[in-house]
């Protein structure tokens, strides 16, 4: 086991860490404003990831491209699925939530078979390709860009619920709801907007993750499942949590899979956030 | 009495009784036989193809097909049953072993089926013949390879290709061959196999067969399927060096892996698969040029129809129909529908325990099969021992036989280019 | 429709749909035949036993497991390997599957049961995937091959039946009568009561003196025992498991929907839920499957979304006399 397998690792692990906190964006948003568990989140993604695809595939429109696109119909399907699903499910219990969005992933898997057949898609041919190498470290150049923009994306969040008047505003109504909407902030549009923003990134995740992974129905299962251990890590909510939980469950199974065996990458991924939150109940945020 | 509550309750009854009765209505002269394959999920379009495939040879024999070279092709239907046509009956297994052992006991039971092909999964075949077992119905596997599928004791189970077993144990003669002809150098073997019960047979075959033939094993990287990554894995096989990767893993995993290996720059002299992903049309149509010189065990390859010219005919008519070309899958499923068809039309009926009979008693000559075997006959556990493997490998895009070097269409090209060379 | 009713009359009505349902039920098999339709019937009991396992936990006390399937898996293997290994009588095997499973049931819920809401459910689906994982790569338990059970001779005590389903049929109806009556109990019980306080508002029981802990440990612990027992029946039936069919967190969300779907915190909801899932499930498989378009999953999970839209207490609504 030589050094430069572990610092290989590393960087992997830093770098799949980044998607991982990407994906996870939108949850915790939405999970911390609208305390709800989105269990469609991974199809949500499978989506996004479909549309990039698409756009490519029938219009010749590189990824890196359509992002924005991408981005502003996942916005906007965050504001119709929100409107008709989500408000209704809102102040129900936690049980009808989890019913109705896991219902709701089942469809959009469905209608991805149904309309896209089972086959497996890859975009191939994009701008995004090949890799930056150091001596023997490497790191996928589809996978670099990803990261650097997953940093950008938390530092304009950051920015936005800061610095800006609605941003504030989603901020306060995370924190107490009611003290919101007695200071007379619209709670129905902050949960709007607060949707569509958290459909809109993980579609944004989506769109970078189609540039280097195979597409298919089922694709939003791992990665959904990843997502809710990693706010879960980092402490609904909380985009800095967001990205700490994705770096920390990066590393961990990437560490575990060259140190240990890589059968149990996520295994030990599940034991480390068990331990986390044993600890800490309620995740890494604050730190 | 009857309040809204207990309408329900009727209504909510009848229709659950209702469902339950109307099933099949088909013609009674006809044979049955029930398919049963994963139509939904990871691994629908295995499925998809396999079911085409078999449905293709019952086309054949129920049809007139005076010149093509099958038996049982010119006439229509199954002669020694007066004709009677072969109607098959589908059943998804959705790749999960509950559901295909429910299958199984629908198509028995309610579609009265004379006999059952399936699965593809080792692991939905093992229950889904189980209950065949049981209510004494002829299964025939066309695909499933997993060893122990064959040492049940199980009167009613035949199985027309080769095991896990026989495919490892030709790879080692490969390897041999590799090193006494083409100046090769392979001592020690790795494997990258997924965690499932596809990659953990094929994994002890392998190390059986490697034992025997005295390789070494240096390398076994057993991954959960379906990762987000596969960084970790290739670093492991960077970092052991085998001469030679085996693998079994899935289209989706391995259409990673290879990026992944790109990406980093994992170079292996040799890598083939036993089948799974390494066999799929999607591979080269996904990775396109990425795909080349990785290999597989297989059955069948299209450069086989110089020598085996039924198999060109045939081609043509499946790709007629469904748009691909055969594949390793495909093809086992067509054999082994033909092989069924063959035995029923021996046994001269429906009745189970004479096509059971019939099946015992089958010998199927070389120049019968679309594949280069040396023929269909099973031995007292079920299983065909006249199969043989080929290896293939990716050649410009496409699936072409390089092993054995007699039989190869072109030349093996050992080692792989590096990727930076390519 | 009358309005005005007495309450003893309240009373008899109440047994009255119950029994009548249990009376057809254990006379079905002497009308009713085919097999199939039998497998789906036994199915419908163990996944009736599960769901309604997962009620007292989560129903009753109000603790939302994703995880479930780990108690499930545990009964099945342990009774599988003392069968195959150690010649065990499935019904012993049974029963200390059940054992093993509220152990395990301790030691996750000790620790677990410090979270709360979201940040505990989650936790069950990682405890959840960590078993599957120990499974997965465990050689006694021959890791992702899976165990095949040996084909006994027929008999009850030895919980073999090859031709006949009833066998299983009245197995599953026993438990499921059993354990219905049991959660009955508990809502007319001082636990029970101790359960739904829980469920209610934790905190506020906690601050009345209640060992909030201890009772959901109890919960888990019932929940745990009653869910391993279904795997036993279920690996014995099936007479071939491997980690895949009994540990996925898909199986221990698919116990949750089915409780949830029939009603929750409910007697009979979970039970109505089997009944109405399963055959659905199935029918959308035989009907639609066949084309591997995914239009019975559509079906299926439209059918979850609607219910979840519109009838969020579970269908179970349907069948009471007051609906809003």
């Amino acid at each position: 086991m030589n050094l430069e397998i572990i610092i290989q690792a590393i960087i992997s692990g830093l770098s799949i860490g980044f998607v991982y906190a990407l994906v996870s964006l939108g949850l915790t948003l939405i999970w911390g404003t609208m305390e709800i568990i989105n269990f469609a989140h991974g199809d949500f993604l499978m989506l996004s990831m479909y549309g990039s695809f698409w756009f490519f595939t029938l219009f010749g429109i590189d990824p890196l491209i359509s992002l924005p696109l991408v981005f502003l119909i996942s916005f906007i399907f965050g504001v119709l699925v929100y409107k008709g699903v989500i408000k209704t499910i809102l102040n129900r219990q936690m049980l009808s939530q989890v019913l109705a969005t896991y219902g709701l992933g089942m469809v959009f898997q469905a209608l991805a078979l149904f309309f896209w057949s089972p086959n497996y898609r890859l975009i191939r041919g994009n701008f995004l390709k090949g890799t930056f190498r150091l001596g023997n470290i490497s790191i996928g150049i589809p996978q670099f860009v990803t990261s650097v923009i997953c940093i950008v994306a938390i530092l304009a969040l950051f920015y936005f619920l800061d610095k800006t008047k609605i941003g504030r505003a989603i901020k306060a109504t995370t924190l107490n709801k009611d003290a919101a909407a007695l200071v007379g902030i619209n709670i129905e549009f902050i949960f709007t907007l607060v949707l569509g923003l958290g459909i809109a990134l993980v579609g944004m995740a989506g769109s970078l993750l189609s540039n280097f992974y195979y597409i298919y129905p089922q694709v939003g299962a791992l990665f959904g499942t990843l997502a809710y251990v990693v706010v879960a890590i980092g402490g609904f909510g909380s985009v800095q949590g967001a990205l700490m939980g994705g770096l920390l469950l990066g590393l961990i199974t990437s560490l575990t899979g060259v140190l240990i065996n890589p059968a149990f990458k996520y295994a030990a991924a599940f034991l480390v956030y068990l331990i986390v939150v044993l600890i800490k109940p309620t995740g890494l945020k604050g730190w | 009495m009857l309040n809204r509550k207990n309408k329900l309750m009727c209504y909510l009854l009848i229709l659950v009784s209702l469902m339950f009765f109307n099933f099949s209505v088909a013609a009674e002269e006809n044979v049955k036989i029930g398919l049963i394959y994963p139509m939904t999920g990871a691994i629908a379009t295995v499925g998809g193809h396999a079911k085409d495939a078999a449905e293709l040879a019952v086309d054949i024999v129920n049809g007139e097909y005076p010149d093509l070279g099958f038996d049982l092709a010119p006439t229509a239907g199954l002669p020694n049953l007066g004709g009677a046509k072969i109607e098959t009956i589908i059943g998804n297994s959705q790749g999960q072993p509950e559901f295909g052992r429910a299958e199984a006991e629908r198509l028995i039971t309610i579609s009265k089926v004379s006999a059952l092909l399936g699965c593809y999964q080792s692991s939905v075949t093992k229950t889904a013949s189980q209950v065949a077992e049981r209510y004494k119905t002829p299964f025939v596997t066309g695909i499933s390879t997993a060893p122990e599928l064959t040492e049940r004791g199980f009167k009613y189970f035949f199985r027309t290709t080769l095991t896990d077993a026989i495919f490892a144990d030709n790879f080692m003669t490969f390897f041999e061959d590799l090193n006494k002809e083409k100046g090769a150098n392979v001592k020690n073997i790795g494997m990258f196999y997924e965690n499932t019960e596809f990659g953990v047979a094929t994994l002890e075959a392998s190390e059986k067969a490697a034992e025997k033939h005295g390789f070494n094993f240096v390398s076994k990287v057993k991954f959960p399927f379906g990762s987000a990554e596969l960084d970790s894995e290739v670093s492991i096989l960077k970092q052991d060096q085998p001469d030679f990767v085996l693998s079994s893993v899935m289209i989706s995993d391995l259409i990673l892996y290879i990026k992944t290996a790109k990406t980093v720059d994992y170079n292996v002299a040799g890598m083939a698969g036993f089948g799974g992903g390494f066999m799929e049309p999607e591979l080269v149509e996904t990775l396109g040029e990425d795909a080349n010189y990785f290999m597989t065990r297989d059955v069948f390859s299209l450069d086989l129809i110089d020598k085996i010219p039924l198999l060109g005919e045939v081609n043509k008519m499946y790709k007629d129909r469904y748009g691909v070309n055969f594949d390793g899958n495909s093809i086992r499923a067509f054999v082994g529908m033909m092989v069924l068809a063959d035995a029923i039309n021996r046994a001269g009926s429906t009745d189970k325990e004479a096509i059971r009979q019939a099946l015992t008693e089958t010998d199927i000559p070389a120049d019968q099969l679309i594949v280069a075997w040396k023929g269909v006959k099973f031995d007292e556990k079920g299983q065909n021992l006249l199969g043989q493997g080929i290896v293939r490998q990716i050649l410009d895009g496409e699936l072409k036989t390089v092993w054995p070097f007699e039989l190869a269409s072109a030349d093996i090209v050992f080692p792989m280019p590096k990727w930076n060379e390519r | 429709m009358k309005t005005i009713s007495i309450d003893n009359e309240n009373k008899r009505n109440n047994f009255l749909i119950p029994f009548l349902l249990l009376l057809s039920l254990i006379v079905l098999p002497l009308f009713i035949k085919h097999a199939y339709f039998m497998h789906v019937m036994i199915m419908v009991f163990i996944y009736a036993i599960v769901a309604e396992a997962w009620n007292i936990l989560g129903g009753y006390t109000g603790q939302i497991s994703l995880g479930n399937a780990m108690f499930f898996g545990v009964g099945a293997y342990t009774s599988s390997i003392l069968l195959i290994n150690f010649k065990v009588n499935p019904w012993l095997g049974l029963m200390l599957g059940g054992i093993c499973a509220v152990i395990l049931a301790i030691l996750v819920g000790f620790p677990v049961f410090r979270l709360r809401s979201h940040y505990f459910v989650i936790a069950t689906l990682a405890a959840g995937e960590i078993i599957m994982a120990v499974f997965l790569n465990w050689n006694y338990v021959k890791g992702a091959t899976g165990l095949e059970l040996p084909l006994m001779e027929d008999s009850l005590k030895g919980m073999t039946f090859s031709y006949n389903k009833n066998g299983f049929y009245y197995i599953g109806l026993g438990m499921l009568t059993i354990l219905v009556t049991l959660v009955y109990l508990l809502t007319k019980s001082k636990l029970g009561y101790y359960f739904k306080t829980i469920k209610e508002d934790e905190d506020a029981a906690r601050s009345i003196g209640i060992n909030t802990t201890a009772y959901k440990l109890v919960a888990i612990s019932m929940t745990a025992f009653f869910t391993a027992i279904a795997g036993s029946v279920y690996a014995q039936y099936l007479l071939y498991i491997d980690p895949a069919m009994v540990f996925p967190t898909s199986l221990s969300v698919k116990f949750v929907l089915i409780a949830a779907l029939g009603g929750a915190g409910t007697v009979f909801g979970p039970v109505l839920g089997a009944f109405i899932l399963i055959p659905i499930s199935e029918m959308t498989r035989v009907f639609f499957g066949g084309g591997g378009q995914g239009i019975d999953l559509l079906f299926y999970g439209a059918l979850i979304v609607f219910v979840a839209l519109f009838k969020p207490d579970g269908l179970i609504t349907l069948f009471q006399k007051n609906n809003k």
